[in-house]
C-alpha cells in the first residue's frame, strides 16, 4: 500500500471571478479540503455553486482570489507549467470533435507535456499511449475518427488521454453528463478502478449522486456556505446529504442510499404482504400519497395475496374487497376512488 | 497500409507540383519549348536571347512568386483555422490584408489627393509593397497587444474582423475623394497579381516567406494541441499566450509579404488547407502543415496558368481565378462530405 501522503490540499481558497468594483463576484470563500493517493473523489453540488470554478482553480486554469492548492505539500506556483501538465490533467465539459482526428492522435496528444519541441512520439510514447487507450477498453478504436465515436467511447478516449499524459492526479468536470445510465456507471466505475490500479488521485464532479455514493472513496460535498467532505458512508450517516436539498421538496433516504421526494401523507392505508412484492407495492402507494402502515388491519388496507400462481391485490374497506392483478390496475382504482 | 498510401499522395503531389511549375514557364503568350525552357534553367544560356529575357525577367520569377504565394497563403489558412477552430477562418480573418490596403490606399490615393504628386509613376513599385507592409504590420500589432489581454480566442476574432471592416471603411472613404486614374491603380492592386514581382524584389519575399514557414513547422506541436481548444492546450502545459504571438506573428509575416508583393489574393488560405484534410485524412499537423502547403503551390500555380490564358496576349487578374478554380472544389467537398462544420 502506498502512503497516503496528502497529494492534494486546498487551505482557504476563496474562488470566484475578481472584479474590481466589488466583491460579490465571489462564489465560495472557506474552502479547504484534501485529497489522497488511491482515492476517487466525487464533488458534488447544485448547479451554479461554483464546482466547475473550483475544478478550474484546481487544474490551473483559473486563478483563485485567495488562499492555497498545494500539490505534494508544494504551491501551484513553484511548479512550472510542464512539470503542473505532469502533474495534473483535465477533462472538460467541452466535446471535442474533430472531423479527421483519429482516437490514437487525440489520446498521444496527452504525451504534450512529455515530447520535445516539434512534438515527436517516441516508441516510449507510443506505448503509453496504446496502454491507456488499453486500459480503458478502447485499443480496437486506435485508427477510428473521434467523431464517428459514441459519446460514451469519446468520453472514456479522453480519459484515455489524461492517463497517456501520466499524472498522479486526473480532474474530470461532469464526466457523466452527456451519457446514458449504463454507461454512466461504467465511467466512473472505470474511474474508480484506475484510481486504485494505478494509484492515482482522481476528481470528478457530477450530479449523480447514486453513483458518486456507490463508486466514490470521497466525496466533496459542496453547501450554500461550505464544503464538508468525507466517505459517502459517514455523509449518510450523519445526515448530511439531507442539507442538499434543505429547500426544495427532496429528502434523503438514509436506508436506501437515495434522494426521494417529500411527500405530503394525507390517507393513510394499511400494507400486508412479503418481499419485492411489498416494497414496491409500498412506492407505489407512497407515490400516490398514501401513508403506509404495515400489516394494520383497522383501516383500510391491501393484502398482496399468491392465487393460481398469480400476484393478486385484494383492496378491504369497510368489508368489501376488490381485487386487481397489477399495481396498475390497483392504482387506477385508488386514484377514481379517492376523487 | 495507411503509410503506403500516404507515401503514393506525396510521391504524386509532388510530380503534379513539378509539371505545373515547369508548364508556367513555358505557356503563355509566347510558347517556350520545354527542351528550351530546361537547357536555360539548368544551364542559364539559350539560342534565343528573348527566350532568355522572358524566362529571367517574367516567367521564372511569376512562377517562383506563385508557388511562395500558395505555399504561404494556404499555410496561414490552415492555422487561423486551428487557432479558431473555425472552418471558414483563412490568413485575413486577422485583418491582415485590409491593413494593407488602407496602406496602399493612403499611398496611391491619398498622396495624390493632398499633395501635388499625380503622377502614378512616382508612386514606384517598392514604395506600394513597403505602404502595404506597413499598413498589415500596423493591424498585427494591434492584434498582438489584443491578444495579449484578451482571454477568449473568439474576442480576438470579432475584433480582427471589426478592425478589418473599420479599415475597409477608410479604404472605402479615400477611394470616394480620389480621381479616376488613382481609383484605378489602387483597384487594380486590389485584384491581385503574381507578374509584378521581379527578382530583386523575390529576394525579399522569399527569405520573408521561409522565415514564416519555418516558424509555422516549429509550430506543429503547438497547433495539434490547440486542436482541442486552448483550456486542454493549456492543461497540457502550452503557453497560451506565447503560442498566440508565434502563430499571429508568423500568419502575419507569411500573408503578409504577399499581400505586399502580389495584393490580396482570396481563397487559397480558406480551400487550400480543406482539400488537405481530405487528401490526407487527417488532422495531424505533421502531415497536414506540409500538405497545405504543397496543395496551396499547386492550386496557385494552376491558377496562375489559367489566368495567363496560354496563347492569347492579356492575362486575367489572379483573384478572380483562385475564386473560381477553388469555389467548384471546395462546393464539391461540402456536398461529398457534409461536414464543414467540424473540419477544423
Amino acid at each position: 500500500m502506498q502512503n497516503l501522503d496528502k497529494i492534494l490540499k486546498i487551505k482557504n481558497l476563496e474562488i470566484g471571478y475578481p472584479s474590481k468594483k466589488d466583491a460579490s463576484n465571489i462564489l465560495f470563500r472557506d474552502i479547504n479540503l484534501t485529497g489522497n493517493s488511491g482515492e476517487l473523489i466525487a464533488l458534488v453540488g447544485k448547479n451554479g455553486i461554483g464546482k466547475s470554478t473550483l475544478l478550474r482553480n484546481i487544474t490551473g486554469l483559473q486563478q483563485a482570489i485567495n488562499g492555497n492548492i498545494l500539490f505534494f505539500d508544494k504551491h501551484k506556483e513553484t511548479y512550472s507549467r510542464t512539470e503542473f501538465a505532469r502533474m495534473v490533467s483535465f477533462v472538460s465539459t467541452e466535446i471535442v470533435n474533430i472531423n479527421n482526428l483519429s482516437v490514437f492522435d487525440l489520446v498521444s496528444l496527452g504525451r504534450f507535456p512529455h515530447t520535445n519541441w516539434f512534438g515527436k512520439l517516441k516508441s516510449d510514447d507510443i506505448i503509453k499511449s496504446r496502454l491507456a487507450l488499453e486500459m480503458v477498453g478502447m485499443d480496437s478504436f486506435a485508427r477510428k475518427n473521434v467523431n464517428e465515436i459514441s459519446d460514451g467511447e469519446r468520453q472514456r478516449v479522453m480519459v484515455a488521454r489524461t492517463l497517456a499524459q501520466d499524472t498522479k492526479i486526473i480532474v474530470l468536470d461532469e464526466p457523466t453528463a452527456f451519457l446514458d445510465l449504463p454507461n454512466k456507471y461504467e465511467i466512473v466505475h472505470l474511474l474508480n478502478n484506475l484510481s486504485k490500479q494505478e494509484n492515482k488521485t482522481i476528481l470528478f464532479s457530477t450530479h449523480d449522486l447514486n453513483i458518486a455514493i456507490q463508486e466514490a472513496d470521497k466525496i466533496w460535498l459542496m453547501l450554500e456556505d461550505e464544503i464538508i467532505e468525507g466517505a459517502p458512508e459517514d455523509l449518510i450517516l450523519n445526515e448530511t446529504f439531507n442539507k442538499i436539498f434543505e429547500k426544495s421538496s427532496l429528502s434523503f433516504d438514509k436506508v436506501k442510499g437515495d434522494f426521494r421526494m417529500k411527500r405530503k401523507h394525507s390517507e393513510k392505508i394499511g400494507l400486508f404482504g412479503d418481499g419485492v412484492h411489498y416494497t414496491w407495492t409500498k412506492k407505489a402507494l407512497e407515490r400516490l400519497n398514501y401513508s403506509v402502515e404495515k400489516e394494520n388491519e383497522l383501516i383500510q388496507h391491501i393484502k398482496v395475496e399468491i392465487k393460481d400462481n398469480l400476484h393478486v391485490w385484494k383492496l378491504i374497506e369497510d368489508g368489501n374487497i376488490h381485487e386487481f392483478y397489477s399495481i396498475y390496475d390497483l392504482s387506477l382504482y385508488l386514484k377514481k376512488y379517492t376523487k | 497500409m495507411l503509410k503506403k498510401r500516404t507515401t503514393y499522395i506525396w510521391i504524386i503531389l509532388l510530380v503534379v507540383l513539378l509539371i505545373l511549375f515547369v508548364s508556367d514557364i513555358i505557356l503563355g503568350s509566347v510558347q517556350i519549348p520545354l527542351k528550351d525552357v530546361l537547357k536555360i534553367i539548368f544551364t542559364g544560356q539559350s539560342d534565343y536571347p528573348e527566350y532568355l529575357t522572358i524566362i529571367f525577367r517574367f516567367r521564372l520569377p511569376k512562377a517562383i512568386t506563385a508557388l511562395f504565394a500558395g505555399f504561404a497563403l494556404s499555410v496561414s489558412g490552415l492555422q487561423m483555422q486551428t487557432v479558431f477552430r473555425n472552418p471558414l477562418a483563412g490568413p485575413f480573418v486577422l485583418g491582415i490584408s485590409a491593413g494593407a490596403s488602407l496602406g496602399v490606399a493612403l499611398l496611391v490615393m491619398g498622396i495624390s489627393t493632398f499633395t501635388v504628386i499625380s503622377q502614378i509613376g512616382v508612386v514606384g513599385n517598392w514604395t506600394i509593397v513597403m505602404a502595404a507592409w506597413i499598413g498589415s504590420g500596423l493591424i498585427l500589432f494591434l492584434i498582438l497587444a489584443i491578444s495579449a489581454r484578451v482571454k477568449d480566442i473568439m474576442t480576438i476574432l470579432i475584433l480582427g474582423i471589426m478592425f478589418g471592416s473599420a479599415t475597409a471603411a477608410l479604404v472605402n472613404i479615400l477611394q470616394y475623394f480620389s480621381n479616376e486614374s488613382m481609383l484605378k491603380a489602387f483597384i487594380v492592386w486590389t485584384m491581385g497579381s503574381l507578374g509584378g514581382v521581379s527578382l530583386t524584389q523575390l529576394k525579399v519575399l522569399i527569405p520573408s516567406v521561409t522565415v514564416g514557414l519555418l516558424i509555422t513547422f516549429m509550430l506543429t506541436k503547438i497547433l495539434n494541441a490547440m486542436l482541442v481548444g486552448e483550456n486542454y492546450a493549456k492543461s497540457m502545459g502550452l503557453n497560451i499566450r506565447v503560442s498566440r504571438f508565434l502563430i499571429f506573428f508568423s500568419t502575419s509575416l507569411l500573408a503578409g509579404s504577399i499581400t505586399a508583393f502580389c495584393g490580396p489574393i482570396g481563397f487559397i488560405g480558406i480551400a487550400v488547407p480543406h482539400i488537405a484534410r481530405i487528401v490526407f485524412k487527417t488532422a495531424n499537423h505533421k502531415s497536414l502543415l506540409p500538405g497545405t502547403m504543397i496543395i496551396g503551390g499547386i492550386v496557385l500555380l494552376l491558377s496562375d496558368i489559367i489566368s495567363q490564358l496560354p496563347g492569347h496576349e492579356t492575362t486575367l487578374p489572379i483573384n478572380s481565378i483562385t475564386a473560381l478554380v477553388g469555389i467548384p472544389i471546395v462546393i464539391w467537398i461540402i456536398i461529398r462530405n457534409q461536414k464543414l462544420s467540424s473540419l477544423s
